[in-house]
């Protein structure tokens, strides 16, 4: 029953058919209603990891192919697939929402509503991850929009209609740049030579199709590449969020309630990074390679930029929301470290690009535990005191030892200390650098001095110190198990990536140098005009 | 009797014609206002006859006038029972007092 | 050998891993399983490091064994058979090769294991992975770091002991209403803290590649913080473990890019060479920059060095004569990686400019600042620069050089006007330390490491030492109020005599019959010495360490006088002065007699020969600047030349510097306080260290606050700022939008509705509802129609 096949759908429908039962039950039956939602999460999960069983390794291409006719006049199909990429996502994103719906307990508000949103928020996650039809892509990124927005926007803080409005209004922004990059796509693919790719006439939405395209290099010229690539890219930047599209993630984060920002952080965020490798980089080889330097100061000054914001904010998820932007940071400069021989117009130094887009992979898996892990441990003192003034906390380790204990381990994490996973993704984005830039090599090494700046400095005025400063001390009161089981099950991930990085590698690598190969031999396949020069230092 | 042609038919049914059309104007009775119609209604009738008479359409008028008659015939039937319904909701069959339809 | 070599990988790493287990137990368990007032933690903790040390005693046995104690004979018998699993260098390099005489017998000395313990990662042709390299060093390392770890855990047990309770008062930290602040005992925790350090600072030693360092590197710093962070609710605490990590990785900052550097040119992190899987050896970075002899392989105009990738037949590295094949970095690269690399040195050693944290980090339980910030993680800054010392060119040697020079004298000169026992300690760690890398960078390889080991065991056994007399005047620190403790504590007071005449460098004159602190200062002042000779110009080399050893002297000794002997100058605390109990001189007593004894011999002795034995090809016989390098290195035949002097030169500035201190601390004949006064402006800037911290407070800190700031308001006035515009715009075009729809288009419709019922409504009046009006209408207007009709259609 289970295959492959199967597989991918039942992941991306089990969330809907648990939302759609949960219409049936009673409004008061509030627990039971919870319950069955995490009994969703966990099948999805359980599911996810039926899939790993069923991933071929040594494989680096799609595996698990689905593909009916859905709307046959335009060619759109409903194709669905995975690889390493997808698959580790596909994982870690079912863990989150996993854990998120379990700190969902205190969710008191229209639970039901709040229950079956998330549920569909995390159908549009899946899709988004298994879709390989870039119109089927495109539907699932909206889909996942509107929970979101109904999310932030009726169970956040005060200012939840700000922040979900700021939220959507980018968001959508991006998918209309990914809408007309999309159509460009579409209309370029319906070329005579793209016929002999796509074996029928008119334009496509393959994105496998539309990959070996761009990576025969005849059929997207130059200019539609760059264009396409300028298009996506911001779109899903926006996503990541870089410098300068970050603006709304502080605000989102600090109005949404606590789950939703573990998904937003542990998930949302990734698909950024995910669309960019998926779809961004496969699809124009020669924009990304044009683009290259530009991401890759992006990527640095997202680094550099969040960690000084991160170290001013006074609001602790605030800060942590920032830490998100210079954590995501390392994802686009892993990603863009494409160097370029000027006489062979071959990638240079491969293996280290390899070892960016590797690093890059894993700082998002490894980020897409740590963040989570902080703002729970964030939401876990805010459910007790209300207030997330970083100077008006301190003393937590006399009065919370165990939840003292794990927030630092998490936090450590997020720092980047060996044996925690932040840190073989900084570490191995940053290493492979100084291959394609010098100054930005060094620039970026610096973010590990900013880092450990704020997030030391913030444990020392929340956890450290005598007495505690804020309103509300009467509220604080050890971890309930809940809470401790959420704890461990975010730290115990945090230290088996850290340990055995592999865990990751394993899947991603040989996908990645699939990809790398793949890109490379479409730049060098893609005519250059002469007037166009490669931004190479 | 040779002699005669459609004129004075013509004359006879014009005349009734204007009588009946007088009668519907000028009546307040509701069942005067029948009678005028059945007047307006034989002067059609007598026209019918005429022309069928003085023309070589055959048969057709006759047949015309004899389904007239017992239209009017159904039409008296129908209008009596209104009258007497109106009777029964106004106390009256003054038709200027029905006027509840106006705009 | 290949046994050897994986028995020596087997003993070290359970000696490594122990600890971790240690650790994880006892943060985990140790509060459920045995509660707050047991002792089984420490325990525990004694055990998993003991055991350690009973391991790694047992590899070097083994070790010694297998190379047939070849260490302790007299090198032109040596003889070591190729011991090397990983296939290091080659150890008859140059036996058959007359040009290279004096590095046969050193290369014939190579003894060294190394080998992959776990593959973190794979990318194409790059590995990271954690390894193994044992050498001599490697195991000298291993026993000092779990011998003295044991003593001080041993020590431990009894200086923590009042943590053993519900109800711990911290007489430090006031609470709002002015009392003290309670909280439970942490004894667990401490041990557990301890025994993760441990585990990665063995780690650290045995790492066989940089980048393995560097995660350790970063596990020790994190040690670091959760130990000077220990009382936790001491703001000056957690302020001083946040500033030892941060000041640490702002050098790490620099090693990273040595890391990059290195892995970008080399493409591996390994100091050996490794074996790939299809049987090919991979050169480890050591052979790729030295190859057999040492010597970098340059390109004509000396700008760029050719890395050795290729073997010859006799197994050498030798550079590829094919360019194509070459693969090179250039000579500023390899400058600039090196000093990276020291710069995380730096942070780690307490050099300057980074040197700010240590004193802080005082700020710790004593055995911490005895095992961490003394003995083991400040060295392995120094471990790393002695381990990685074939990748640092001579240019890099002269900055280690001139760095540690600076270290030595300005920590000497703070610890003159230091009053807390502990700070003065840590200020004479930090000129220790300098002289450590002062020692290295003149060439000194085994005499910076010697000194490395030697001052482990002196300054453990100091802090210990000043660890007694906290505990014995019930947390005093402040030598002002001390005084005349010989009487109540002799045990403590002797021991640190030893220490103290230890790091003085006191000796005998005229025999070698001297505590350790002599012989290894010693060796590297001669090192200097010889290193001056040769390069006249950085004379400053050898005079700053010479002056500093006389005022290392007077210190030590002022301190030592100021605590034990004279009048109480505190009656009160005086009173209750008392000993310490046997767990804690216990391991005095063992350090002091190391303290004495480790260095037995000098450079002739069992130590100093094990050490140098690791020493790097091409160390023995110096480098000649005149050739292409800006700066010459002496070998050892200079160095020995130059021994004497430089001993009795020492040896002077020791006695000179013990006699004043003796003159002002001991007989009184010079009150301080005159001095103090005659030369406040000096003594002001001294007390304020250098004025370091202010410095780096405007320099860095407060600018790093104010970027922050700063990004904080451009992404709340520039980037929200364009948003809310974009916003603004287009409500107000929303707003116009709306004008024109109301007024224009809606206007439109709403007339034409309006006018169709207008006009419904003045007909309503024809329906009059009465019939014979209706009839009469009917009438006129069909006579009406024909009238029309005839008129304008007369003829029909």
């Amino acid at each position: 029953m289970f295959t492959a096949e199967t597989l991918t759908s039942w992941i991306i429908f089990v969330p809907t058919i648990f939302a759609f039962f949960l219409v049936f039950f009673e409004k008061k039956a509030v627990e039971a209603m919870r319950v069955f939602a995490l009994a969703g999460t966990v099948v999805t999960f359980f599911l996810s990891l039926a899939l790993i069983g069923q991933f071929t390794a040594g494989d680096g291409g799609m595996q698990g192919l689905v593909k009916k006719e859905w709307i046959a006049s335009w060619n759109i199909n409903y194709q669905l697939g995975y690889d390493g990429i997808s698959l580790t996502l596909v994982v870690l994103s079912a863990f989150v929402f996993l854990v998120s719906m379990l700190a969902s307990w205190g969710i008191e508000k229209h639970v039901k509503g709040y229950l079956i949103l998330f549920l569909i928020l995390e159908t549009g996650v899946m899709g988004v991850f298994f879709a390989l039809d870039f119109f089927l892509f495109y539907v699932f990124w909206e889909v996942m929009l509107l929970p979101m927005y109904f999310l932030i926007g009726v169970w956040g803080g005060p200012r939840r209609e700000y922040a979900a409005i700021k939220f959507f209004l980018y968001t959508l922004a991006g998918g209309v740049l990914m809408l007309i990059a999309l159509l460009m796509y579409y209309f370029g693919s319906a070329t005579p030579e793209a016929m002999a790719i796509t074996g029928h006439s008119g334009g496509s939405f393959d994105l496998l199709k539309l990959a070996e395209m761009a990576q025969s290099g005849k059929i997207f010229s130059p200019g539609l590449q760059v264009a396409g690539f300028i298009l996506l890219f911001i779109g899903f930047a926006i996503k990541v969020p870089t410098f300068p599209f970050h603006t709304w993630l502080p605000d989102a984060h600090v109005e949404a309630p606590t789950p939703i920002s573990m998904i937003l952080a542990g998930v949302l965020l990734k698909l950024g990074g995910y669309g960019i490798i998926r779809i961004a980089f496969p699809l124009c080889p020669y924009g990304a390679q044009v683009g290259a330097y530009a991401l890759v100061a992006i990527g640095v000054i997202s680094i550099i930029y969040g960690a000084f914001a991160a170290l001013a904010q006074t609001d602790f998820k605030r800060m942590v929301a920032y830490s998100s932007v210079s954590h995501m940071g390392y994802v686009l400069l892993g990603i863009a470290v494409w160097k370029i021989s000027e006489v062979t117009g071959a990638a240079e130094g491969r293996d280290y690009w390899l070892m960016g887009m590797n690093g890059a992979m894993f700082q998002m898996i490894a980020h897409g535990v740590s963040s989570p892990g902080m703002f729970f441990m964030v939401g876990v003192i805010y459910d007790r005191v209300h207030h997330r003034d970083l100077n008006q906390f301190g003393g937590l380790s006399g009065l919370m030892p165990n939840y003292s204990g794990m927030a630092a381990v998490i936090f450590f994490a997020g720092l980047g200390l060996p044996g925690l996973c932040g840190f073989i993704g900084e570490v191995f984005v940053v290493l492979s650098a100084w291959n394609y830039s010098k100054t930005l090599a060094i620039v970026s090494a610096g973010g590990v001095i900013l880092t450990a700046g704020y997030i030391l400095w913030a444990l020392q005025r929340v956890y450290l110190g005598p007495v505690y400063k804020g309103p509300h001390p009467e509220a604080i009161t050890p971890m309930t198990s809940r809470e401790q089981a959420i704890g461990w099950l975010l730290i115990v991930p945090c230290l088996v990536l850290g340990v055995y990085p592999n865990f990751v590698f394993n899947y991603t690598n040989d996908s990645l140098t699939k990809l790398v190969e793949t890109l490379d031999s479409g730049y060098q396949n893609t005519p250059k005009p002469n007037t166009v020069q490669t931004t190479q230092k | 009797m040779q002699a005669i042609g459609p004129s004075p038919f013509l004359f006879i049914g014009a005349v009734l014609f204007v009588c009946g059309v007088i009668c519907m104007t000028t009546k307040r009775n509701g069942i005067g206002i029948l009678m005028g119609v059945e007047l307006v209604l034989n002067a059609a009738n007598l026209n019918f006859i005429t022309f069928s008479r003085f023309t070589p359409l055959g048969l057709d008028g006759q047949v015309f006038s004899l389904f007239v008659i017992v239209l009017a015939a159904a039409e008296a039937a129908v209008a009596l029972a209104i009258a007497l319904n109106f009777y029964n909701n106004h106390l009256t069959i003054d038709v200027d007092r029905g006027d509840e339809l106006h705009g | 050998m290949e046994s050897l070599g994986n028995t020596l990988a087997n003993l070290l790493t359970i000696a490594w891993l122990l600890p971790l287990f240690g650790f994880v137990v006892q943060i985990l368990f140790a509060l459920r399983w045995w509660g707050r007032k047991s002792k089984t933690a420490a325990y525990l903790a004694i055990f998993c490091i003991g055991a350690g040390f009973v391991c790694s005693s047992t590899a070097f046995y083994l070790w010694g064994e297998g190379t047939d104690w070849a260490v302790f004979k007299p090198s032109e018998h040596g003889h070591v058979e190729q011991a090397d699993a990983g296939g290091a260098d080659h150890a008859t390099a140059g036996r058959d090769d007359p040009e290279h005489k004096i590095t046969s017998h050193e290369s014939e000395k190579q003894a060294v294991f190394a080998g992959p313990l776990y593959t973190l990662a794979t990318f194409g042709n790059l590995h990271v992975s954690l390894d193994y390299y044992i050498d001599s060093l490697t195991l000298a390392m291993f026993v000092m770091v779990t011998l003295i770890a044991t003593c001080i855990h041993i020590f431990a047990t009894g200086y923590m002991a009042e943590e053993l309770v519900d109800d711990y008062v911290d007489h430090q930290v006031h609470t709002h209403d002015g009392g003290h602040f309670h909280r439970p005992g942490r004894f667990y925790k401490f041990f557990s803290y301890m025994s993760l350090f441990c585990f990665a600072m063995l780690g650290l030693v045995l790492a066989g590649n940089i980048f393995q360092v560097f995660i350790f590197w970063e596990l020790v710093g994190i040690c670091s913080y959760l130990l000077i962070g220990f009382y936790v609710e001491r703001h000056s605490a957690s302020t001083a473990a946040n500033k030892a990590f941060i000041v640490n990785r702002v050098g790490d900052f620099g090693f990273i890019i040595g890391l990059m550097i290195l892995w970008t040119s080399f493409g591996t992190f390994s100091f050996a060479d490794q074996h790939g899987t299809n049987g090919k050896v991979q050169p480890g970075l050591f052979s790729m920059a030295r190859g057999h002899d040492g010597e970098l392989t340059k390109t004509a105009d000396g700008k760029t060095v050719v890395l050795k990738t290729e073997q010859d037949g006799h197994g050498h590295w030798e550079a590829p004569a094919e360019p194509s094949h070459q693969k090179t970095i250039t000579y500023t690269l390899l400058i600039v990686a090196g000093l990276g690399v020291f710069g995380g040195c730096v942070g780690k050693s307490a050099q300057f400019p980074l040197q700010t944290w240590l004193p802080d980090a005082m700020e710790g339980p004593t055995p911490v600042s005895a095992l961490v910030h003394s003995a083991t993680m400040v060295a392995a800054g120094v471990y790393l620069a002695g381990r990685f010392y074939p990748m640092f060119v001579p240019e890099v040697l002269l900055t280690i050089a001139y760095v540690g020079c600076i270290t030595a004298f300005v920590g000497a000169t703070i610890a003159i006007v230091a009053t807390d026992i502990k700070k003065v300690l840590a200020y004479s760690t930090i000129s220790q330390l300098g002289y450590m890398m002062l020692g290295l960078g003149v060439g000194g390889w085994g005499a910076g490491l010697f000194h490395l080991i030697t001052h482990a065991c002196f300054k453990s056994l100091m802090f210990l030492c000043s660890g007694s007399v906290i505990a014995g005047c019930h947390h005093e620190q402040e030598m002002t109020k001390m005084g005349g403790l010989l009487r109540k504590m002799p045990i403590t007071a002797l021991t640190m005599l030893a220490g103290v005449i230890a790091i003085a460098g006191l000796a005998i004159p005229g025999t070698s019959i001297a505590f350790s602190g002599y012989h290894s200062k010693d060796a590297i002042l001669a090192t200097a010495l010889a290193y001056t000779k040769l390069n006249p110009i950085h004379f400053l080399l050898f005079v700053v360490p010479l002056l500093t050893a006389g005022i290392t002297s007077f210190y030590m000794f002022r301190l030592w006088f100021y605590t034990f002997l004279g009048k109480p100058r505190d009656q009160h605390l005086h009173e209750h002065v008392h000993e310490s109990p046997w767990e804690m001189t216990g391991p005095l007593l063992l350090l002091a007699v190391l303290a004495a004894g480790c260095a037995i011999g000098g450079e002739d002795g069992r130590l100093f020969k094990m050490l140098t034995f690791s020493e790097p090809v091409g160390v023995g016989h110096g480098v000649d600047g005149a050739a292409a390098h800006t700066v010459s290195l002496p070998g050892h035949a200079a160095v020995h030349e130059s021994h004497s002097t430089a001993g009795s030169a020492a040896l002077l500035a020791a006695f000179i510097g013990m006699s004043i201190s003796y003159l002002v601390y001991g007989k009184g004949v010079i009150n301080p306080a005159d001095i103090k006064r005659q030369a406040a402006s000096v003594h002001a800037f001294l007390a304020n260290k250098w004025g370091f911290d202010d410095l780096y407070d405007v320099m860095f800190v407060k600018p790093a606050h104010v970027v922050a700031k700063f990004a904080a308001a451009i992404d709340k006035f520039v980037f929200d700022e364009i948003l809310h515009t974009f916003v603004r715009m287009g409500i107000a075009v929303s707003k116009w939008d709306r004008k024109f729809d109301e007024g224009v288009i809606d206007g439109i419709v709403n007339l034409m509705g309006n006018s169709t019922y207008s006009l419904g409504i003045s007909l309503r009046n024809v329906q009059t509802g009465k019939i014979r009006q209706y009839v009469t209408f009917i009438a006129v207007s069909v006579v009406t129609l024909f009238v029309l009709l005839f008129a304008l259609y007369p003829k029909g």
